[in-house]
């Protein structure tokens, strides 16, 4: 993993340790993993995704639309933000 | 019209399943000749373990032909919420899907209700009309899955009485093509956004509640089938803002939005996205049938908490809750005064399932003090403030603290608990617990929370624990929900996802 996604994966798991459910460690998932199967967070948390992603990346969604799909797992999210932000620095927390 | 419950289609929208009338009655008939073999007799309750699809609603009218009361079920209760509503309910039978869970199955065996699988209808038809306006048709289990339960339960009359007031007041013909998101389980879902069309000859659009990745293609599938009306609750609506387009055909007549407190932002936000002025905050409760008041013609200046007039329902402003004495007219508030909104309706239910305690705490004088807190303003109009019920409303599901502190109480190293509302971005609230413990240790704190996993369905867990030295009570022993609230949020909760963790290591 290149250091700048690996930077954003660091600030996202930070993310998901805020508004996880209690059974799943978040440090146990793999970047292919489904966030709402796996029980570590319910299938509304979507919107808390895309609120972070916003203000933490300034990713503007009502421009460029967004699929649950793509923000289900570790990888899609990070994926999205690379797609979007590209080879900008990461976020300030 | 409803007497005869003549039916529209059952469409489902996400799917490619669409039944017309013909075969709507066709499933009914089967299910009957299925009933009746399994010799299920006219006031018999019957569980529906499952929903949202249109063997649902075959069900639903079988068991209403027969005479037979239907309780429809949360299909997310664990085993041993399911079994503690049947002891209450005492069901015949009880009626599951594939994704019905086998613990769930098994606990309604032990109860004593035999349990079967919707697809299970067997060979012939029959048909009946046994169904009288005073027969106990539904029952909708409000709190208590998790000790004593209260199942509100309306007759014929009252379900009837609903529809016949909203006809008064609503455009039957924005009816036409109705959507459902709501869980059909849950008064507003199943009473008004499902049958009230339905049992009108409308088509009805049945898709699976909770589904986020269905809501986001909610703009296109409002255009794909010409949708005219749909309801839902506000975290819906936002979750349906972010992500899905908006619809282009311009087909959506009217909406409702209820079960949860809308804001003026949002209501504006749902008109432009909708593409319809008639944007409509419904106040519905489920002992009065759900939507009981609400704006005729909704093109009106938005207002926080603004919900109309009475819709088949006459509405009181009173300086008292009490239900102990009658109500007395100088007891009514002034135009723009607050106090507690009491509801007089032909919709009432006929009272809480065997529990006449509750009903008489509830009811006087056929006058139902809902526990909310508004006013009537200039125009006659209700405008709600607040609440004084005992309830968390996480974005429309309401979750009793005493459900949830009866189970925490029980397990052994527990000392004392009160689980109270937090605010959440998403919900409005969720749910917080204090708990104090005779040994905080991590083994403890992971036996508590499988042990609350397997009593308490997912969305009633608490997502925020503080493990407390006491909890803080009046000078009379009673706990101040909101007081311990405060003291909890002096400090940062206990980090359980840490805790679990380390356990699983060890």
């Amino acid at each position: 993993m290149n250091p700048l996604r690996a930077e954003h994966r660091r600030q996202l798991v930070e993310f998901l340790r805020t508004i996880q459910k209690a059974g799943v460690p978040v440090e146990s998932l793999r970047d292919e993993d489904r966030l709402v199967a796996s029980g570590l967070i319910d299938s509304l948390a979507i919107l808390q995704i895309v609120a972070w992603l916003e203000t933490t990346y300034g990713i503007d969604f009502s421009v460029r639309g967004v699929s649950p799909e793509e923000l289900g797992s570790i990888g899609g999210i990070l994926d999205v933000i690379e797609q979007e932000k590209g080879a900008v620095t990461a976020a300030q927390p | 019209m409803f007497t005869e419950l003549s039916v529209g289609h059952l469409v489902e929208p996400f799917g490619s399943r669409r039944w017309s009338p013909a075969e709507i009655h066709s499933q009914i008939r089967k299910r009957l000749a299925r009933f009746e073999r399994l010799g299920l007799r006219p006031g018999d309750r019957v569980f529906l373990l499952f929903g949202n699809r249109p063997e649902f609603f075959a069900e639903l009218l079988a068991l209403w032909k027969l005479g037979a009361c239907a309780v429809p079920v949360d299909a997310r209760l664990t085993a041993f919420e399911v079994e503690t509503l049947a002891r209450a309910a005492e069901p015949k039978l009880a009626v599951g899907d594939e994704a019905t869970s086998a613990e769930s199955l098994a606990a309604l065996e032990r109860a004593g209700a035999r349990a079967l699988l919707t697809g299970e209808t067997g060979p012939g038809e029959s048909d009946a009309a046994r169904v009288r306006l005073d027969d106990d048709a539904l029952i909708l289990f409000t709190s208590g899955s998790t000790g004593e339960p209260k199942g509100v339960l309306h007759t014929h009359r009252s379900l009837r009485a609903r529809w016949m007031g909203l006809r008064e007041h609503l455009p039957d013909e924005v009816f036409a093509r109705t959507l459902c998101l709501l869980p059909t389980h849950f008064g507003h879902g199943l009473i008004c956004n499902c049958l009230f069309p339905w049992l009108s000859g409308h088509d009805l659009y049945i898709a699976p509640p909770f589904r986020p990745d269905l809501v986001a293609q909610l703009g296109r599938v409002l255009d794909e089938h010409a949708i005219t009306f749909m309801s839902s609750v506000p975290p819906i609506w936002k979750l349906a803002l972010k992500l899905a387009r908006p619809p282009q055909r311009g087909s959506l007549r009217r909406v409702h939005v209820g079960s949860a407190p809308l804001s003026a932002a949002l209501w504006e936000d749902i008109r432009r996205w909708t593409g319809t002025r008639q944007v409509c905050n419904a106040y519905g409760i489920t002992e009065t049938g759900s939507w009981v008041a609400g704006l005729d013609d909704a093109d009106v200046p938005v207002q926080d908490g603004l919900i109309g007039r009475g819709w088949g329902a006459v509405i009181q402003v009173l300086k008292t809750n009490a239900t102990t004495q009658p109500l007395q007219p100088e007891l009514a508030c002034e135009p723009g005064e607050s106090g507690y909104v009491w509801l007089n309706t032909p919709a009432l239910m006929k009272g809480y399932f065997r529990r006449d305690d509750l009903t008489a705490r509830a009811v006087v004088d056929g006058w139902f003090m809902t526990g909310d807190i508004g006013f009537l303003d200039e125009h006659g109009r209700l405008v709600l403030r607040g609440r004084e019920r005992d309830e968390i409303n996480k974005g429309g599901m309401k979750i009793y603290p005493a459900d949830v502190d009866a189970v925490v109480e029980r397990f052994a190293g527990v000392t004392d608990v009160c689980t109270f509302a937090l605010d959440d971005p998403i919900y409005g609230q969720s749910v917080g617990m204090a708990v104090v413990l005779q040994n905080g240790s991590d083994e403890t704190l992971c036996a508590l929370y499988a042990w609350m996993k397997s009593h308490l369905a997912e969305h009633k867990l608490p997502s925020r624990w503080w493990v407390l030295e006491t909890i803080p009570r009046t000078s009379r022993g009673k706990v101040n929900r909101d007081a311990v609230k405060a003291a909890c949020q002096r400090q940062p909760p206990l980090d359980l996802p840490a805790v679990l963790a380390r356990a699983a290591r060890s």
